[in-house]
């Protein structure tokens, strides 16, 4: 039964699949095998025992696996206990499929196509009257004729049958005198009486042929399709007749057929207005794509080039970069332009409205905030060039390091026939996939009993760990490997004992031969190494030369170039080599980011996510530090163990900047090869709207942080006047006024 | 059996068939909470979903260049709101998602309604419970008896939202129900109803051993919910109250704007995540741990912003450092808070008195603690009730039963009179006379040696000895000894083996500590997967007014007897 539910950790590369028995692995077809086969063979057995060695096993693995884990990326919680006693966490049941559906689309098809029939007909009849109507010349045809052809065109309810008016129930008379509909025939009174001009009647008569088309939804039923193409064929001919214009140009009708009509209206203008957000929008989720295309590619590309190897060109890859960060720079400045659309006119877009477009601004931040931040930066020429070095270097290092064992292993081999210390050596490198099964032993021979087969494992995971030093694990590993051998003996009776001897026998055997195997192999894979190693080194100098010649060194070397006649060139190399672009870009984005908080945290509607939200995912509002001040203080009170905050409240002088600093920083931005593709930027004139946002981004960065320096040194005095330390708050005003003369000077000089 | 996955599945479902373009989501107040529990809002903004509207909400914008994905609850009034919806439609094309079964008749009257054509799709989509974790869903409905029966609606709702859990899993279970609870009897009847009426539906692929649904009432247990917790969920919800993962901090002296709501949302939150099943002390230590790791992820700025490298470093850290300092933020005050609260009711003293109450058998100390406790000014009016409660109800038919004296000296303290009714209240609604099982004293011979091991040995914590007594109940259906007499099946057939896949429905509401019994449970015994729901999930305060919601003041003369007692002795 717990074959179906294999513990969490368990090591992928040993499980089977299929109904294997818990206790001998043997595979059974189905659960019903399975079953009998427990109950048959295992029955006698003890369960909890079995499941607790098992689980000590367990246990014991996943021990070294997590110290593995550990190893590679140290600082980060383990999300979970690794422990599993047997059971699952429920976090980790295994992926579920979609729940039950039901689908009522056909049932709902099919009422709705009932009514539907009966509504398109009667606006295609009504259509279909209206352009026989006004087909002919109106003002050159006298009035007669024109009532002659109407009639032909309905039928007109006879007057007799008709004492009031049906719409607003008054008696006709000589003055109040019967109109008949010329749509549909039926009689009204004057002031019920609609009319409906020309160009109207033009309007809904000339887009019926395109609209009929797509308004015939696949679920209409063929006649009605067909009675509106009817309508169409003659309608192109009444569109000429139509357009000029006299001052009778109008046709009687009566309150319903107007509203049909008007309704029909209303449809055809919606089918052809596209908003501008739409075309906005589509154009954002364009450049949304296409740089989900493209930036795993880069990010490819410039992983294989930050380690130094040369698959790919650091030209090819510049131009890329570049590429994708256009493609960000439009989606930033589109979806700007989404966030303002509208806002400059008066009225103001309806508040839904601007929800929506604030909505689609904060979505389109996220989507930068959270690819951007995985984009890493290039190295630069020299940079590569070094990189590309080392790699060599490292490279070569490994094949002598790889020659050298290899020949010290053969002198082993040839002293030590078992060939144990090798083997111990191989498995190291293995370790890091977590510690298998002696590949050697068990596909070559056939252990019948799971025990042992236990047994199996277990020794060589205490040979691993003992390689690998880690005595402490050997020491439960042995430990699990008596209880189990308790087991064994118990369990199996003297025969048992002596076919382990056999296979143990056999083993040896098998493991000497597999030893010569081995040895010829690794020979051959010197070889190889040697080989390859050797062509890469020719390649690596190929590629080096290629790339000196120093008109490439101009190309694209936006930095240096700058530097030439930028102030920066008395930075120092290091940080003009630190210097990256991407550096520059986050920074302005985030300062652009500060903006869509305050529209998050005002939205006062029924919503619920943006309350949950306003704490989570939008981690730029400034006062965090002040609410931390607070609710460490919170915490101080309570325990009066740590105080967090402690240290920074002490090192108030430190906290401000030296102001050169910040001019530096402008000039560095200033510098920023970024800054090129701005200019260009149709979108440049929607960012004077508000300072944050804008394409003076630059010195708002600057602007930004002592804002928020501002803040965090208002919180710290709040703080300290609290807890009555009052020289320090003297030291953190004066500091204060300090910033703020410098947010003053900055401010003066982006003017 | 991911509860959570699977309301999160149907989500994602809808928004993704609805395909490319912007998107409205369009709910009622029910599928609000429910789409609220799985999704944050950044995570539905990627797809595409701008806006979040009620059906109710009236003067709605028109914008036709959205598409509407409505996910409502099939009721009487959202298909009204909806029929007027489709009549002069806002938005360009709908996707209609119900979340249970809905009538054909009105399948009928919303597509006559839908004249122009708008509606893409019609669905039903059984995400109709609100998932709390993986393995704990609830109802939010608080008050779910009349007296000793089913409020009509209620029992409906119940019906609708434990059926429509079971088709969200596939799930077709055999039921077994607690058969000292009518109310168990009645929503395992109404279960079974909807299952045969919709068989169709329940036609899932059979499972060697078929799944369980089991039914208990809350009055079987009102220890649990009477105590104070120590896990980090159940501790939050107790002194807190998490309503939806949401946590009021309003109350909080001296909170920051931002602070005065915050979520708790395993899903997002990997701190809340490591540390809800922890208890108290654990958490004390992993939150100076998470402040330690703050510290040093801090950028320097604070320090020295000297070089432009340092500047990068803090820019580049910027969204991240933000991040990590919204949740260290939140759960320091969370835990600040608590922690406030532990010291200024001197809850660890009121623990140990009511642990002592739940666990042991020691009438007289019990008696002095409690007395002790109620007279101490600073022990707050709900803990002294809480105490006066676990004793009424552990000691009801003892020899020496002095309730009438501690009733006196609640009334002494002043502690209003809707409180002290509460006691007959409770003893009503979970007394000895109601219990189908016995709560306090060890059944069997196994049972009795335990505890008389624990008595030897002392107990670890005793701030934790109490287990709910789900915890023994779900022991003996896993090892199939629950006995068929208290916990009948409904139906002629029985399971042979083993149950694998347990639906536990706790009528009354369940708790968080039942939560972490279950969590455990999964985590400890091997081929068993258990859900946990409830009508709500109860803390004492929301309990007490389930119990005072049901109306059981004046059913009971001889407590009536009892409570004017004191006066005549006087």
């Amino acid at each position: 039964m717990a074959a179906n539910y294999p513990p969490p950790f368990d090591d992928q590369g040993e499980v089977r699949e299929g109904f294997l028995c818990p206790l001998c692995l043997k595979d059974l077809q189905s659960f019903h095998q399975l079953h009998s086969h427990y109950e048959e063979e295992h029955s006698s057995e003890d369960r909890d025992v079995k499941g607790q060695l098992k689980s000590l096993v367990q246990k014991a693995k996943n021990k070294l696996l997590r110290r593995e884990a550990e190893r590679t990326d140290c600082g980060s919680q383990e999300r979970y206990e690794a422990y599993s006693y047997g059971g699952v966490d429920p976090y980790m049941w295994e992926p579920q499929e979609l729940g039950a559906t039901k689908s009522h689309l056909s049932d709902f098809k099919k009422h709705r196509a009932a009514r539907i029939d009966h509504y398109v007909v009667e606006v295609n009849k009504l259509i279909i009257r209206l352009e026989k109507l006004t087909s002919f010349d109106r003002t050159n045809t006298d009035s007669a004729k024109i009532r002659a052809i109407e009639k032909s065109v309905v039928p007109w309810v006879s007057d007799q049958d008709v004492p009031f008016c049906p719409d607003c129930g008054n008696k006709f008379s000589m003055r109040n005198r019967r109109h008949h509909c010329r749509l549909c025939g039926s009689i009204m009174c004057k002031k019920c009486m609609e009319l409906v001009l020309l160009p109207l009647a033009s309007k809904l008569t000339s887009s019926n042929k395109p609209n009929f088309v797509s308004h015939g939804s696949p679920n209409l039923s063929p006649n009605s399709t067909q009675a509106s193409r009817r309508g169409s064929i003659s309608s192109v001919s009444s569109i000429s007749s139509v357009l000029d214009e006299k001052d009778d140009e109008q046709i009687r009708c009566c309150q319903h057929c107007k509203k049909t009509l008007l309704k029909r209206e209303q449809q055809i203008d919606e089918k052809h207005y596209t908003p501008d957000i739409i075309k906005l929008y589509e154009k954002l989720r364009l450049c949304m794509e296409r740089i989900d295309l493209k930036a795993p590619d880069y990010i490819k590309m410039a992983q294989s080039i930050n380690a130094g190897e040369t698959t790919y060109s650091l030209e090819h890859a510049n131009d890329l970069r570049l590429e994708v960060q256009k493609l960000y720079e439009l989606i930033d400045a589109l979806s700007k332009k989404i966030l303002t659309l509208g806002m400059n006119e008066e009225p103001k877009p309806p508040a839904r409205t601007q929800q929506l477009q604030k909505m689609i601004r904060y979505s389109a931040t996220l989507f930068i905030q959270e690819k951007l931040l995985g984009l890493m930066s290039l190295p630069t020429k020299e940079n590569y060039e070094a990189l590309k070095e080392k790699r060599k270097y490292h490279l070569e290092r490994q094949a002598a390091l790889e020659a050298h064992r290899q020949l010290e292993e053969k002198e082993k081999d040839s002293t030590a026939p078992n060939g144990g210390v090798s083997l111990s050596r191989r498995n190291q490198f293995r370790k890091s996939e977590g510690w298998l099964p002696m590949a050697g032993g068990q596909c070559d021979r056939e252990i019948s009993d799971p025990l042992l087969q236990q047994i199996d494992n277990i020794t060589s995971f205490i040979e691993q760990a003992r390689a690998a030093n880690r005595s402490d694990e050997v020491k439960i590993l042995q430990e699990n490997l008596r209880q189990l051998q308790d087991e064994y003996e118990q369990q199996q009776v003297q025969a048992a004992i002596e076919l382990s001897q056999k296979t143990a026998e056999e083993e040896a055997m098998q493991r000497e031969q597999l030893e010569v195997l081995l040895k010829r192999e690794r020979e051959r894979e010197k070889h190889r190494g040697l080989t390859q190693h050797s062509r890469t080194r020719s390649l690596d100098f190929r590629e080096v030369r290629q790339q000196q010649p120093p008109e490439i060194t101009r190309a694209l070397d936006l930095d240096s170039a700058h530097l030439k006649h930028s102030p920066l060139a008395k930075l120092s190399p290091l940080q003009q080599s630190s210097s990256q672009d991407l550096g520059c870009l986050i920074n302005r984005r985030k300062a652009s980011e500060d903006n869509p908080q305050p529209h998050v945290n005002q939205n006062e509607s029924l919503n619920p996510f943006e309350e949950e939200e306003a704490d989570l995912s939008n981690p730029f509002s400034e006062d965090v530090y002040v609410g931390l001040g607070q609710a460490s203080k919170d915490v101080d009170r309570g325990e009066k163990e740590y105080n967090p905050f402690e240290e920074d409240q002490q090192m108030p002088g430190v906290a401000s900047p030296p102001s050169n600093n910040f001019e530096d920083q402008s000039n560095f931005t200033l510098g920023n090869p970024f800054e090129n593709s701005s200019p260009t930027n149709p979108f440049e004139v929607d960012g004077c709207e508000d300072e944050l946002i804008g394409r003076q981004g630059d010195e708002a960065i600057d602007e930004d942080l002592l804002l928020q320096q501002i803040d965090n040194i208002k919180a710290y005095i709040f703080d300290a006047k609290h807890s009555g330390r009052m020289d320090e708050v003297e030291l953190l005003t004066e500091n204060l006024r300090e910033l703020k003369r410098t947010l003053a000077k900055q401010k003066a000089k982006s003017k | 059996m991911n509860v959570l996955l699977a309301v999160k599945q149907y989500v994602a479902k809808m928004i993704e068939d609805s395909g490319p373009g912007m998107k409205v989501l369009l709910m009622d107040k029910e599928t609000t909470s429910i789409v609220s529990m799985v999704y944050t809002q950044s995570e539905i903004l990627q797809k595409e979903v701008y806006l979040f509207e009620r059906i109710d909400s009236l003067n709605r914008e028109t914008m036709k260049h959205l598409k509407a994905i409505c996910f409502l609850r099939p009721t009487k009034e959202n298909v009204d709101y909806l029929i007027q919806e489709l009549r002069k439609p806002k938005y360009s094309i709908y996707f209609l998602y119900f979340s249970n079964v809905i009538s054909k008749s009105d399948v009928k009257s919303l597509a006559e309604a839908d004249e122009q054509e708008v509606v893409a799709e019609v669905q039903e989509f059984y995400g109709d419970y609100i998932a709390v974790n993986p393995h704990v869903f609830s109802l939010n409905i608080l008050g779910c008896s009349q007296g000793r029966s089913w409020d009509p609606l209620q029992l409906s709702r119940t019906t609708q939202g434990l059926t429509a859990l079971l088709l969200s899993l596939k799930k077709c279970p055999m039921i077994r129900y607690q058969v000292s609870s009518d109310m168990g009897k009645r929503l395992a009847e109404g279960v079974k109803q909807v299952i045969t009426k919709e068989y169709e539906l329940f036609d899932f692929r059979r499972t060697e051993v078929p799944p369980l649904l089991l039914i208990l009432d809350r009055s079987d247990d009102s220890i649990t919910p009477l105590l104070n917790q120590w896990t980090y969920q159940a501790m939050v919800h107790e002194l807190l109250g998490i309503n939806n993962n949401r946590i009021n901090l309003s109350r909080v002296p001296g909170i920051s704007r931002d602070l005065r709501e915050v979520v708790l949302s395993a899903e997002n939150d990997e701190f809340y995540a490591n540390n809800m099943y922890l208890n108290f002390g654990e958490i004390g230590s992993n939150i100076k741990n998470l402040m330690e790791d703050f510290q040093r992820k801090k950028p320097k700025e604070q320090q020295k912003l000297e070089s432009i490298a340092d500047m990068k470093a803090f820019v580049e850290n910027y969204p991240q450092f933000k991040k990590m300092s919204g949740t260290v933020s939140k759960h320091v005050t969370v835990v600040g808070e608590l922690s406030r609260l532990v010291s200024e009711r001197h809850l660890m003293e009121v623990s140990e008195v009511e642990q002592e109450l739940a666990c042991q058998n020691d009438h007289s100390t019990a008696y002095q603690n409690v007395k002790r406790l109620v007279q101490n000014p600073k022990v707050s009016e709900l803990d002294a009730v809480r105490l006066v409660l676990l004793y009424a109800l552990h000691y009801e038919r003892h020899s020496s039963n002095n309730l009438p004296g501690l009733l006196m000296d609640l009334r002494n303290r002043g502690i209003s009179e809707k409180y002290r009714k509460l006691v007959s209240a409770v003893v009503e609604y979970g007394g000895k006379r109601v219990r189908g099982s016995d709560l306090f004293s060890p059944k069997d011979a196994v049972a009795i040696t335990k505890q008389f091991f624990k008595g030897l040995k002392g107990v670890e914590n005793v701030y934790t000895q109490h287990q709910p007594l789900l915890q023994e109940t779900l022991d003996q259906l896993i090892k199939g000894k629950l006995k068929e007499n208290l916990y009948p099946y409904l139906g002629p057939s029985t399971l042979r083996d083993r149950p694998q896949d347990i639906i536990v429905f706790i009528i009354g509401g369940a708790t968080y500590e039942e939560a972490l019994t279950v969590y455990n449970l999964n985590r400890t015994t091997p081929g068993v997967r258990i859900v946990l729901g409830g009508t709500t999930i109860h803390n004492t305060k929301s309990f007490l007014e389930e119990v005072s919601a049901a109306g059981l003041y004046n059913r009971s003369t001889e407590h009536a007897q009892i409570t004017a007692r004191p006066s005549s002795r006087r």
